[in-house]
């Protein structure tokens, strides 16, 4: 083994690095150290994000006038079945993951994961997952318009995924690429676990341990439980498509509703795990910018929990309009409207974390603040439209859809910013500029509320999702109109994103190892971490060691 | 370097290097390898037969990796000295109770039991409030219980307003179970929430709130169940709330407030915590 | 910067966590068990709901050898582990190869059973709702065994060139849980397959 060419500087390696770009590609390729496969998540993760981010504009833009023929009805379908996909499965997935890998040894005082050689196996397989999804626009039988890619939607409700109805291999396309990215996430998560549980450095007992792994390991767990269910249903219907069975086949006395039970099961859960490290990052963040520790932390643990078990009882929320038995109805009324409570609770832990703080409004801050108010909003509507009889009438429509944005990207993309700018300085060793930082918070906030709060009217007026045009005279219109506009600001923002990470990595500001004067043990690592991480192993008696070091006259551990 | 072990999170000694799992590609030629074997699948089968032939080279090569040994690459580690400081010395605290450096929100709170006293209190003036308007209106103390039933047991809503005036007993359970557990809850909220409430917690908890309860419950019960609407009447409605709200309220405050103890294990401190605040002492204009 | 001294006393107090390896496995478990949980699930949703024959009761025969085999297996491979536990490798080799080949028994008798059922009863995975269920249930439980297999093989393989020491109890003991848990998930199929859903 070559040790002098080992990467001193971690992650991005250094700055003048002469190596040349295949070796250094190639030391990217088989890595096992949880930095750069963290890094690799995020990077495979922001260009999905651009390809979902694309699909979406076209869509909007096929949307924004009635009776529209920028795309087919065909196209359509694809488009929105692939941005679904890759946007729940190769973007926000991998990017939470990716966070994870990176920040968890760190914060648990650890040098690498668990089990280093089953993350890179677990990355690979995620990254192949995606490629295979992409495949089906070139490959494979039955070249017709845009390729065989799914069109069946991201849910892929059976009768519609038959093979009498979906002919070639657009749907296995689908179901293979999610069973492979979904091995790939089942060992990401027993890593997780693992990690947390068993490579905390001494003193870090659970009660002690950052909100960050905390929240991490719920979400493991959930993923556990969660992602099973969906493998097990892609399963099955690889064996009705492959072997001839009859599991969703309504002719042989199989049930279609059964497969939207099983989707639901993951589904839902599914949304907690994209959530839940949201919280995690507005739990680090928020603190540390108002100078204050975190306001209420059992209650922050224990309403996770709650939340992770409450999850798994609610899948059938998304079924009102299916026709359930009243006493069905009720129940998942009553659990869903349930959820609210954990989740009201750690709304108010992150106002009183802020109440009565000094207050630094950064970047990060910024997206967190934002955060915790669209957070609340879609949390509202998801109340709305847990009401069975409310449901029943705007199921399907585009009040739903914008709902679910309001969580997907008011929520959980602004917090994903705001770790991108929080975390910079420690993964690259510069700092990131806060004018473009500045820029992009306040251009994405007024394309996000453009786009999504006017989403909201023509699902009230009746407007269907998934439909590929409408008719003029309908009202819809206008509001279309201006959910794309919406957009255009949203990809100027991203845009500046993009230039301020890779403008930042050349000429930022240098940043010392701990530029936010923060609590946690990442912090306490030199920015980029070396690839031990640390030299020796910390030891800690709080929540916030760096707090003690920093106020040996007044430590928490005193207080704990 | 003499600063390191004063400054930092361990006192332990600096080693020269640190052995780290080694670098390897056979994880990727797994997930190659295991992704070609369903690329097959959708496309043709010798992709199948070559994903499997380097998915068990792959996995061959990953056992050679582990067993019998793990395979380790040392790396030398870095001369650095890692100071962990503040500039912000000052620690600026709310001051509710100066003997208290740290303190833990509320300082005083109900006992519990307050809160449930007060709900089942609460309860039973609300249930004779609702019965006295079923009596006056309909003539059956039933009907209200009845109406409650159907919030959950929807096909009662069909019955005829003669039949809602009856005695069910399905209906009086399934009424009696809402109606303890509701009220149980909101008990204990107003045991939690009425020391927390700035003034006149009896104005506010007793009254107010319930107002607002009822405003919402108003406005929202149109669209979400439109046949038990029209059977409301709000100003009962509302009266029930405040009689629950008032005799709940007063009931919690007749018991003396305790003392948060600070001391006590985690979970019984329920967790809510303040800790001191540091002040800025910015530097030349340092703006993070 | 004033770096104030702050010397953390370490005090030695003991600080041990979970062995990796089998939180790995039990969590490889809980995730294993969601997957068997789902095909359960449809298996007894799907009772009595085919269309079409032959029903569970005219053409299953119950595997009573066969299950004594892959239960008695489990007790055999703890027998193993705690073998190599206290170094007695000859044991070891001993314990290991029973359950290897008690575990072989059932394949071969799930194997012969499929045969009986595809080649001369006419009855596949094709043939009906109840033959999608039972052919994907226990195919699901029969792969896992499989792979099981292939483990349980190779370790007895090094065992047999003598590469398998006492310092590997805790990586068998943990191989050993996976195989627990295959045992146990058959009870569980056993069950519902061959006698609630006769
Ligand atoms: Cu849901």
């Amino acid at each position: 083994m070559v040790s002098q060419s080992l990467p001193q500087a971690g992650a991005f390696g250094e700055h003048a690095q002469s190596a040349p770009w295949l070796e250094r590609a190639h030391e990217w390729v088989v890595t096992v150290d949880h930095k750069r496969i963290g890094l690799m998540y995020i990077t495979y993760s922001l260009l999905m994000l651009v390809v979902g981010g694309v699909e979406a504009t076209l869509m909007r833009i096929q949307l924004a006038v009635p009776d529209a023929h920028f795309v087919s009805p065909q196209v359509f379908n694809v488009l929105f079945t692939m941005h679904g996909t890759t946007m729940i499965f190769f973007v926000t997935m991998p990017i939470l993951f990716g966070f994870a890998n990176y920040l968890v040894p760190l914060m648990i005082g650890a040098r690498d994961m668990a089990f280093p050689r089953l993350n890179a196996f677990s990355f690979w397989m995620m990254a192949f997952g995606g490629l295979l999804l992409y495949f089906s626009f070139v490959g494979g039988s039955g070249l017709y318009g845009a390729g065989s890619a799914p069109d069946v939607g991201w849910w892929a409700y059976a009768p519609l995924t038959a093979k009498a109805f979906s002919r070639g291999h657009s749907t296995d396309y689908w179901t293979l690429a999610l069973l492979v990215s979904g091995i790939g996430s089942i060992g990401t998560a027993i890593n997780l676990v693992a990690t947390i549980l068993c490579m905390r450095c001494r003193g870090m007992t659970l009660g002690k341990m950052p909100l960050l792994p905390w929240l991490n390991l719920v979400m493991a767990g959930m993923v556990l439980a969660g992602i099973s269910p969906l493998t097990a249903a892609q399963l099955m219907l690889c064996i009705d498509r492959y072997l001839g069975g009859h599991f969703f086949d309504t002719q042989a006395g199989g049930s279609a509703v059964i497969w939207m039970h099983f989707f639901w099961i993951f589904g839902h859960p599914e949304v907690y795990i994209l959530v839940i490290p949201a919280f995690a990052f507005a739990s680090e963040i928020i603190p540390v910018f108002s100078r204050k520790a975190i306001f209420g932390y059992p209650i922050m643990v224990a309403a996770s929990v709650a939340i992770a078990f409450i999850s798994f009882s609610v899948w059938a929320h998304h079924m009102f309009a299916v026709g359930m038995p009243s006493y069905g109805n009720a129940f998942f009324v009553l659990t869903s409207m349930l959820v609210g409570v954990p989740t009201g609770i750690k709304i108010f832990n992150w106002l009183g974390t802020m109440w009565g703080g000094k207050i630094i409004f950064a970047t990060p801050m910024l997206f967190c603040i934002g955060f915790v108010f669209q957070f609340l909003i879609g949390g509202l509507t998801g109340i709305m439209v847990a009401a069975a009889p409310f449901d029943w009438q705007l199921t399907d429509s585009y009040f739903v859809v914008a709902h679910f944005h309001y969580i997907i990207v008011g929520a959980i993309l602004f917090t994903i910013f705001a770790a991108f700018y929080y975390w910079y300085p420690k993964i690259t060793g510069r700092m990131m500029s806060e004018t473009l930082g500045k820029w992009h918070f306040w251009l994405f906030l007024i394309g996000f509320h453009l786009t999504f709060d006017f989403m909201h009217i023509p699902g009230i007026l009746g407007m269907p999702r998934r439909i590929y045009t409408y008719l003029p005279g309908r009202g819809w219109g206008i509001w279309n109109m201006i959910v794309t506009i919406g957009v255009f600001f949203q990809i100027v923002a991203v845009a500046i994103f993009v230039v301020n990470l890779i403008r930042s990595y050349y000429r930022g500001e240098p940043a010392s190892n701990d530029p936010w004067d923060a609590w946690t043990l990442e912090w306490s690592a030199s920015s980029p971490p070396p690839a031990y991480n640390f030299a020796v192993l910390p030891e800690v008696k709080s929540r916030r060691p760096l707090w003690d070091l920093k106020h040996p006259e007044d430590p928490d551990w005193k207080y704990e | 370097m003499s600063a390191y072990s004063e400054t930092n999170l361990s006192s332990g000694e600096r080693p020269r290097e640190i052995v780290l799992p080694a670098r390897t590609a056979w994880p990727l030629v797994l997930a190659f390898g295991l992704t070609l074997v369903f690329t097959g699948l959708v496309t043709i089968a010798a992709v199948s037969l070559l994903g499997g032939l380097l998915s068990l080279f792959g996995a061959v090569g990953w056992f050679r990796e582990v067993l019998p040994h793990e395979r380790h690459e040392s790396v030398p580690v870095r001369e650095e000295v890692i100071v962990i400081a503040t500039e912000r010395r000052e620690v600026a605290r709310i001051q509710i109770a100066p003997e208290l450096q740290r303190l833990r929100f509320p300082i005083e709170v109900y006992p519990v039991a307050s809160g449930i006293r007060g709900g089942l209190a609460g309860s039973v003036a609300m249930a004779a409030v609702a019965m006295i308007y079923g009596w006056i209106s309909q003539g059956s103390i039933w009907y209200p219980v009845n109406l409650l039933g159907a919030v959950v047991y929807a096909d009662a809503l069909q019955l005829t307003a003669a039949r809602l005036a009856q005695f069910s007993m399905l209906l009086l359970l399934v009424a009696l179970t809402l109606h303890l557990t509701t009220s149980l809850l909101v008990g204990l909220l107003y045991g939690t929430m009425l020391p927390m409430l700035p003034r006149h917690p009896i104005l506010l908890g007793g009254v107010i709130a319930p107002l607002f309860w009822s405003g919402l419950v108003y406005s929202v019960l149109g669209l979400v169940h439109p046949l038990l609407n029209a059977r409301i009447n709000w100003w009962w409605f509302t009266a029930s709330q405040i009689a629950f709200g008032l005799v709940a309220g007063l009931v919690v405050i007749r018991h003396t407030p305790v003392r948060v103890r600070q001391f006590v294990p985690l979970a019984m401190r329920a967790g809510i915590e303040a800790t001191g605040m540091p002040e800025e002492k910015r530097d030349k204009g340092e703006n993070r | 910067m004033s770096a104030i001294p702050a010397p953390i006393s370490s005090p030695e107090r003991e600080w041990s966590l979970p062995s990796r390896g089998k939180t790995g496995m039990l969590n490889l478990i809980l995730a294993e068990s969601a997957i068997f949980t789902i095909f359960v699930i449809s298996y007894i949703f799907y009772l009595g709901k085919s269309l079409s024959g032959p029903t569970p009761v005219e053409i299953l025969h119950v595997p009573i050898l066969d299950t004594i085999c892959l239960l008695s297996s489990s007790l055999t491979i703890h027998f193993a582990v705690a073998a190599l536990r206290r170094g007695k490798s000859k044991a070891f080799l001993f314990w290991w190869g029973a359950t290897l080949a008690l575990g072989l028994k059932f394949i071969e008798g799930t194997a012969a059973d499929w045969y009986q059922m595809i080649y001369r009863e006419n009855f596949s995975i094709k043939t009906n709702l109840f033959g999608t269920t039972y052919y994907s249930l226990v195919g699901l439980h029969a792969s896992h065994v499989t792979v099981g297999l292939i483990g349980l093989s190779l370790v007895f393989l090094l065992a047999l060139a003598g590469k398998v020491k006492q310092q590997h109890a805790e990586r068998c003991e943990v191989f050993s849980l996976y195989w627990h848990f295959v045992d146990a998930v058959w009870v569980v199929v056993f069950t519902v397959v061959y006698l609630v859903g006769r």
